[in-house]
């Protein structure tokens, strides 16, 4: 006796084998093992969930921006953007500087414009102050800061040093991870 | 002699060496469950037909929503929480001491039914060769129709796989990944040939049509085809021996549960389409090699096959009965629920030989109840094993609610699908859905199982029983639970399971919730 194949059956049977195969493949390929330092160099990059980006209105400052909103994305972390006004020591700290302020608003504002392109949440803190490098430091310990990601210029300054005076208090002074980013020349 | 209470009762610091050895691959620990699954399949499908009768892929579908849902809790618990105990650990740690020991009576109560129903089971496919033996049968007194062979056999095979168990596992690990390769193989070949050559759909839907079975029965019946998906449990109990258990046991868990629903609804399916419902529920003890045996070309060999295969399958789901006893018992004894005299380890061969002894003795004195019950043995160790499987069930899901709000820092590498906000907990929606659903199940067990409503809560109460007076010996909190640090246990889990990358994660978690309590107190 020759027994005869019903479609339905067939088309059952076909169903069974694919899918029994193609959910043992999925349970046979799991992710890759992580290694402690691993884990623990990829968890503390996502606990970062503060960063403090000073900007200058400068392509390199405004760079710095989008490199902390790429380091920021996955996290959802809160970017603080802030422009720190200097006010030598020979003028009163609260002198009107309306040119410098507006100078400090619009780099502000273009700095928000790359964090809004990616979606998240941000700050503007316009400061003045003697030294910017400490207010910076100072703005990072009061509001928690996890990093503080500053571009900085290309080309050594007059003096031969490529980290300015600003660069150089905040690497003493700041409470928390310092990422300085640099181009080269050419850029 | 009051035992000390330690603050962190439960698994070793990190640096100390582990009890249990990380052996199990990703295969074997998907084998770990099918063992056990895949022989229920070969046991329920004929008591499931001489319930439902032509409504039994009903049956086994209405009992497969409640299975997705269970399985995605224990995935999350299991990924979660990858320690020996299961069902128990997540009770103890979400409800507290009590309700930990509710669960772990309950689940020792279908652990030791697992070893009398699958060893009669095995029996079973073994007198598929000796249908004299399959026929035997003598009245004992007020007891009739007892089949004392079968009682035989398999009390023979209760001692053997207790004297297995004495003797060491590490080999019964590799023994049970091959045959249950080799058992898949066996079973889609089943369906795979059986769709082909011999089913046929208009079959199915006169079965379907004229012989549907009353409401009573039908709910009997889904009551009985839960016992088809019992294995998640047996992944979570070897979570502790899972090598990378959080990233591998959710893999396996979500495999598992859709390779069983497949083989669980195709069974019933192809059955109707090729046999009368009546021919399977006749053959309660080898349904599958009756089956087997329609297929056209190969039935003359797929019988004996699936008898043999079905033999060593259901044998090697006793023997996870027999280790998951012990493993339950270990960490019981571990988080002072029982006395730690059921974890003395043989000098030699460094196994729990007390627990092992003292749980196979159960076995068979449940095997002997049962075959006293004359034909329906099988049916009477089921009534017992619904019971404590849904109300272990039960409890998980209320732990797994439970531990959302109590524990939300601990990773969970894999959490069940829809979750409601509420206060900043994450409620799981279908997680109560499954509490509903398996209470609900206990009402149908209780209900519909007259040996079960009876024999379940005596089991639970005379081992609260026990429990009080362990407890009250050692001068330890009776209903209240002795206090631990959950948090420096959950640190040393995941370091001794290798999880660094939840490690960290949790570590992070830790620090950002006493960052917010340290501000919080500031103010």
């Amino acid at each position: 006796m020759i027994a005869q194949i019903h479609p339905l059956g067939a088309a059952i049977a076909l169903f069974f084998v694919v899918s029994l195969f193609s959910i043992l493949w999925w349970m046979l390929h799991p992710p890759l093992y992580i290694p402690a330092a691993a884990a623990k160099a990829r968890r503390s990059v996502f606990a970062v969930k503060k960063i403090l980006v000073p900007t200058v209105g400068l392509p390199y400052a405004e760079r710095g921006v989008e490199l902390a909103c790429r380091l920021g994305s996955e996290q959802g972390a809160e970017i603080l953007l802030t422009y720190v006004v200097e006010v030598p020591r020979t003028m009163p700290l609260g002198i009107p500087l309306p040119e410098a302020e507006q100078e400090g608003n619009e780099a502000l504002e273009r700095a928000s414009s790359i964090v809004k392109l990616h979606g998240l949440p941000s700050q503007k803190i316009l400061q003045r102050a003697r030294l910017a490098g400490e207010e910076i430091a100072r703005i990072a310990r009061e509001r928690d800061i996890d990093m503080i990601i500053l571009g900085i210029r290309s080309d050594p300054g007059l003096k031969g040093e490529l980290l300015g005076r600003t660069s150089d208090i905040i690497l003493r002074h700041s409470p928390c991870e310092v990422v300085i980013d640099k181009l080269p020349k050419e850029s | 002699m009051a035992s000390e209470v330690q603050p962190a009762a439960g698994l070793p610091v990190p640096g100390t060496p582990t009890e249990l050895r990380r052996d199990v691959s990703v295969w074997g620990s998907f084998t770990w469950g099918y063992a056990d699954v895949g022989a229920d399949v070969y046991v329920a499908l004929g008591l499931v037909m001489g319930a439902a009768h032509g409504a039994a892929p009903l049956a086994f579908l209405a009992a497969g929503c409640v299975y997705i849902l269970i399985g995605f809790a224990y995935t999350e618990l299991a990924s979660a929480y990858p320690v020996a105990g299961g069902g128990q650990y997540y009770c103890l740690r979400g409800l507290g001491d009590i309700w930990g020991f509710i669960a772990g009576s309950a689940l020792l109560l279908d652990y030791t039914i697992d070893i009398a129903l699958f060893a009669a089971a095995s029996a079973g496919y073994i007198n598929f060769f000796f249908p004299a033996i399959q026929q035997f049968s003598i009245d004992l007194g007020p007891f009739q129709g007892i089949n004392l062979l079968w009682a035989a056999e398999s009390l023979l095979l209760i001692v053997l796989l207790m004297v297995l168990n004495i003797r060491g596992i590490r080999e019964s690990s590799l023994f049970n990944s091959l045959i249950g390769a080799v058992d898949m193989v066996m079973e889609g070949s089943i369906i795979v040939l059986g769709f082909l050559f011999a089913w046929r759909p208009e079959k199915v839907v006169y079965q379907f049509q004229n012989e549907f079975p009353s409401t009573e029965q039908f709910f009997y019946a889904v009551s009985v085809a839960i016992i088809s998906y019992v294995g998640l449990e047996s992944i979570s109990q070897a979570a502790q021996e899972t090598r990378r258990p959080a990233t591998i046991i959710p893999r396996t868990s979500i495999a598992l549960i859709f390779v069983v629903l497949l083989f669980a609804l195709s069974f019933p399916v192809l059955s109707l389409g090729i046999v009368d419902w009546q021919t399977l529920a006749e053959r309660e003890s080898d349904p599958v090699a009756a089956l087997a045996s329609a297929i056209p070309y190969v039935g003359f060999l797929a019988g004996q096959a699936a008898a043999v295969l079905g033999a060593t399958i259901v044998l090697i789901s006793a023997n996870t009965g027999v280790m998951g006893a012990s493993r339950l018992t270990y960490s019981m004894s571990e988080f002072h629920l029982l006395s730690p005299w059921f974890n003395a380890v043989h000098p030699k061969y460094r196994t729990p030989v007390r627990s092992v002894v003292f749980f196979s003795g159960v076995a068979a004195v449940e095997a002997i109840f049962s075959f006293l019950s004359g034909p329906k043995a099988m049916d009477t160790m089921v009534n017992m094993y619904a019971f404590g499987a849904t109300l272990a069930y039960f409890l998980s899901f209320i732990a797994l609610i439970a531990l959302r709000i109590k524990d939300p820092y601990t990773p969970r590498p894999y959490r069940m699908p829809f979750n409601i906000k509420v206060k900043g907990y994450y409620i799981p929606v279908l997680g109560t859905v499954g509490a509903l659903a398996t209470v609900g199940m206990l009402g149908v067990v209780i209900w519909t199982h007259a040996l079960g409503r009876i024999a379940g809560p005596g089991w639970i109460i005379l081992w609260l029983g026990i429990y009080f007076w362990y407890r009250w010996k050692n001068g330890l909190p009776m209903l209240r639970s002795v206090p631990r640090d959950w948090e420096k246990d959950q640190i040393a889990i995941l370091t001794s399971a290798e999880e660094f990358d939840l490690l960290e994660q949790y570590k992070l978690a830790l620090a950002e919730r006493n960052k917010k309590e340290l501000k919080h107190v500031t103010k």
